[in-house]
């Protein structure tokens, strides 16, 4: 069932799609199609009227230029982890699936380069090469189950990125159907770019360009070593100072993920980590490079985090010790589960700097509204998840998650901060984007996108706002881990 | 094009913007543009290309003057200088970022935030030449990229004047954003063809503690490479370059084919990679340090060949690198680790022996899976010589989109990008 409000597809027009690529890669009944209804971001739903399963570039390039043709809008989606509705169909009674181009074409471990298909999953890269000491540097907490197409869609980070960038840093070149289902080769395996540069064009731009088939990836040498620790403070102000102290010093970790008391306890409570509960905030921080220097740094840092009043620093002394570190971390949005019915998770970023702000007006937009909001973030990066608990069975209460997950957005623009800083605008902010941007602005990157997608029939409804695109957000934001 | 009207021009912009903005252009400027506009701010600017567009005269922006004096065929009617939006809007050393104007030079940038032990780690040859939009126009870069990425890694925000005057933004000042299309990659490596940058937003880095470097001679560049190929593999290095003979010398390294392996961090570290670069580099390995080291440094990056008939810069997978750079009549200095060089071809007064190099270069790259791009050639030999490759037809295609779209009227610094764009 569309639940787009469009017409139903014309029957020939499927029938012509099986022939183009297959039965058994068309998927047509509702009950199956209620699975690619929503991604992360569950607050609205609303199911493809058909899927399609490519194999290759070609089918993809078939299929578009079946829907030029009739004038189909189409959605891309890779495994459905966007925390954004980014593969929502809103106006796109198609949805082009990528995850079976999953192999990863060539590796050439001298020039540090993996060729591999859209839909291969982010950390299979990673595995594949891990033997020979490299791996693929952007790392989503959904690692396991995002496709390297879905990164590229929305740029995605990872709590490593501090160090290593982001997905743009990563990709050199890729190839692209363009919505007409003509196949174009953006960049290739070489870090100059001939012409403008189209590949950074189409990394972020939130599947509006095409379809991503191919991509040409950089590898990263794995770290000589790495020291992690855990930095205990009373006040959660002194961790959110720690941090610029850090960044001050010229000292670039590979990651500082903080959680402050309200996920401490639900962390102890769940997993019993060995977090000190009475602790105002945690900072995990992890170091990494040559093994020569790395102890003078850990310890650099240990005195700059107790300078800005951490009570305790404990490093981690072997890998086991080290894991149960991250495994606090990445299991802390599991854990908030035991704490309220619902919680959603909001993606905003303020200048470093201004995280001791950020964070006290979390505190009063909490208090405001009467709710309880906690947060894990990526705090090097200035990227805060806010996570404001509800129960959606109150009606009341649920009007009031809404209103404090816009408030912080507000409150991140106003320190000179951003809507998003990994999770993509999608459908879910697409409202906020006057917040950042002008009229001017907004046209001009609605010029950018109709540069490869004149008809605008690529993932439609998504990232720059026009009238009646505006998704009228009435429950809070989603509530899956990050 | 080249009959620009330039007392009519003079006549037409002081009517517009002042007596006291516009001015003839000087040296290089004079094969750049016609005439030179000096706005004070984005609104200036915005006027000028109205301007241009209403009386469909060609304008570019201009920093040093040395891309564009290179590149264009003829001048265009309006260069604008950005001299006078030299300024450094806000700098936030806690935060890591910095927001300038696009006339600053990166030398004077990394003047003051070297006050706090940070710099923009990206270096061109003669940063006090090089503007921070001419950095971003044309996609400047040097040896630090093999560890901080280039320009298009670090810019994280701009501004730009577009067609019809339209101020426009992208990007912000935090360091991790994803909201709306990337605009400040579509304006990196631009040259100046979809608008004028007005302001520009950088990450800024720490400067490393200690600095040296390693360095050893080879008998041939397969040799060199492959030591240098087998370093960055056993080390993370502030920068890796092997250097041809002529290179060599005139960074004040002795002849042979050079590796030289940059050595960044800590006492501690350097100590360590300055003994494990030792080990590894042929018997006859030097660690230099120091001022010396850091003067050698600037050598490195300055070393743009300038009295070669040709220079050049070539990417290709860096596995790659090793055979684009033996033909005999090759200089360069190579950033192995990337599999970019900027290349020299002197072949002597013959230009057509020169540009035949050039095309066998060209198609040795090409098949590698690389491109190249032409920086400067001797003046005799320019005349019909392609600066850019032709890009692929489907992105070529794009690309001539993407080029009416953000200039509808044409005037933009156009006919010298590629294809001609």
């Amino acid at each position: 069932m569309s639940s787009n409000g469009t017409s139903r597809l014309d029957p020939h027009l499927i029938a012509e799609l099986r022939a183009a690529i297959g039965d058994d890669a068309v998927v047509s009944r509702a009950a199956e199609l209620k699975v690619y209804e929503c991604d992360g971001w569950t607050i609205e739903k609303a199911a493809p009227e058909i899927l399609l399963r490519p194999r290759t570039t070609a089918e993809v390039s078939a299929v578009l230029k079946i829907l030029h043709r009739d004038g189909v809008a189409f959605v891309p989606r890779g495994a459905g982890t966007g925390l954004s509705g980014g593969c929502l169909p809103l106006g796109a009674p198609v949805m082009i699936c990528t995850s079976r181009m999953n192999r990863i074409l060539a590796v050439d471990y001298l020039s540090r380069r993996v060729e591999v298909e859209s839909g291969v999953v982010n950390l299979h890269v990673s595995n594949a090469v891990a033997a020979r000491g490299f791996f693929y540097a952007p790392d989503p907490s959904s690692q396991a189950a995002c496709t390297i197409g879905g990164n590229i869609a929305e740029n995605s980070g990872g709590p490593h990125t501090l160090k290593y960038g982001v997905t743009t840093n990563h990709v050199l070149g890729l190839e692209i159907v363009l919505p007409d289902g003509e196949i174009a080769a953006l960049g290739s395996a070489a870090e100059e770019r001939c012409g403008y540069d189209l590949v950074g064009a189409v990394v972020g731009a939130e599947g509006t360009a095409g379809i991503v088939t191919r991509a040409t990836l950089k590898l990263t040498r794995e770290p000589e070593a790495r020291r992690t620790m855990l930095a205990v403070f009373n006040d959660v102000d002194d961790a959110t100072r720690a941090v610029s102290a850090i960044i001050a010093a010229g000292i670039i970790p590979c990651a500082i993920e903080l959680m402050d008391q309200l996920i401490i306890r639900a962390v102890e409570a769940a997993f019993h980590a060995g977090l000190p509960t009475d602790a105002g905030a945690v900072l995990i921080i992890e170091l990494d490079g040559a093994t020569a220097g790395l102890d003078d740094h850990a310890q650099r840092v240990g005195e700059l985090v107790r300078g800005a009043g951490a009570r305790e620093v404990r490093l981690a002394r072997d890998d086991a010790e080290r894991a149960i570190l991250w495994k606090a971390r990445k299991r802390a949005f599991g854990a908030v589960g035991r704490l309220a019915p619902n919680y959603a998770t909001q993606d905003g970023v303020v200048p470093r700097t201004r995280l001791p702000d950020i964070l006290r007006a979390i505190g009063a937009i909490a208090l405001r509204n009467n709710l309880r909001i906690g947060n894990v973030f990526h705090a090097g990066d200035g990227n805060i998840h806010p996570i404001v608990l509800y129960d959606e069975r109150d009606a009341d209460q649920t009007r009031r998650a809404v209103a404090a997950g816009r408030e912080i957005l507000q409150a991140c623009v106003a320190m000179g901060g951003s809507l998003t800083g990994e999770h993509g605008i999608g459908a879910e902010k697409i409202a906020e984007m006057p917040l950042i941007f002008s009229p001017e602005d907004l046209i001009v990157m609605s010029e950018l996108r109709r540069v490869f997608d004149p008809g605008g029939r690529a993932n439609p409804n998504k990232v720059i706002p026009t009238p009646g695109s505006c998704v009228e957000v009435s429950a809070p934001r989603r509530q899956v881990p990050i | 094009m080249n009959d620009h009207d330039a007392p009519q021009l003079v006549r037409t912009f002081t009517a517009l913007i002042g007596e006291s903005r516009i001015r003839a252009p000087r040296g290089r400027e004079t094969r750049a543009a016609s005439i030179i506009a000096e706005p004070r701010d984005a609104r200036e600017v915005a006027e000028i290309i109205r301007k241009c567009e209403a009386d469909a005269v060609t304008l570019a922006p201009i920093g040093a003057g040395r891309t564009l004096a290179e590149m264009r065929p003829v001048p265009v009617a309006v260069g604008v200088s950005l001299a006078h939006m030299a300024a450094i809007i806000a700098y936030e050393p806690d935060d890591m970022t910095i927001i300038a104007e696009p006339g600053l030079t990166l030398a004077a940038l990394n003047r003051q935030t070297a006050q706090h032990g940070q710099h923009l780690p990206a270096d061109p040859p003669h940063p006090e030449l090089a503007t921070l939009g001419a950095l971003i126009g044309a996609a400047h870069a040097g040896p630090m990229r093999h560890a901080e990425g280039t320009v298009r890694d670090l810019l994280i925000g701009v501004r730009f004047a577009g067609h019809s005057g339209r101020l426009v933004h992208g990007g912000g000042r935090v360091v991790k954003n994803v909201a709306g299309y990337d605009l400040m990659k579509v304006m990196t490596g631009s040259f100046g063809t979809l608008g004028v940058i007005t302001e520009t937003t950088f990450k800024v880095r720490p400067i490393a503690e200690q600095y040296a470097f390693a360095f050893a001679a080879y008998g041939d560049v397969a040799s060199a490479c492959a030591a240098a190929a087998q370093i960055h593999h056993a080390a993370a290095l502030a920068h890796l370059e092997v250097a041809s003979p002529a290179a060599s010398r005139a960074i004040g390294l002795r002849g042979g084919f050079t590796v030289i392996a940059g050595l960044g961090g800590s006492n501690a570290e350097v100590a360590e990679l300055s003994a494990r670069a030792l080990s590894m580099l042929a018997p006859a390995a030097k660690i230099v340090t120091g001022a010396e080291a850091i003067a050698a440094r600037e050598r490195l990056r300055d070393c743009d060949f300038a009295d070669a008939a040709i220079v050049a810069l070539i990417a290709v997978p860096p596995a790659e690198l090793a055979r684009c750079l033996e033909p005999a009549e090759v200089e360069f200095v190579a950033h192995a680790g990337c599999g970019v060089a900027r290349i020299s071809l002197s072949s002597g007064a013959n230009p057509a022996e020169a540009r035949a190099a050039l095309a066998r270069i060209r198609t040795t790259v090409g098949a590698a899976g690389g491109n190249l791009r032409v920086l400067r050639a001797a003046s005799e030999i320019r005349t019909g010589l392609e600066f850019f490759d032709q890009p692929p037809r489907a992105a070529f295609a794009l690309m001539k989109t993407l080029k009416r779209t953000f200039d509808p009227h044409g005037v933009f610094n156009p006919q010298c990008f590629v294809g001609g764009l």
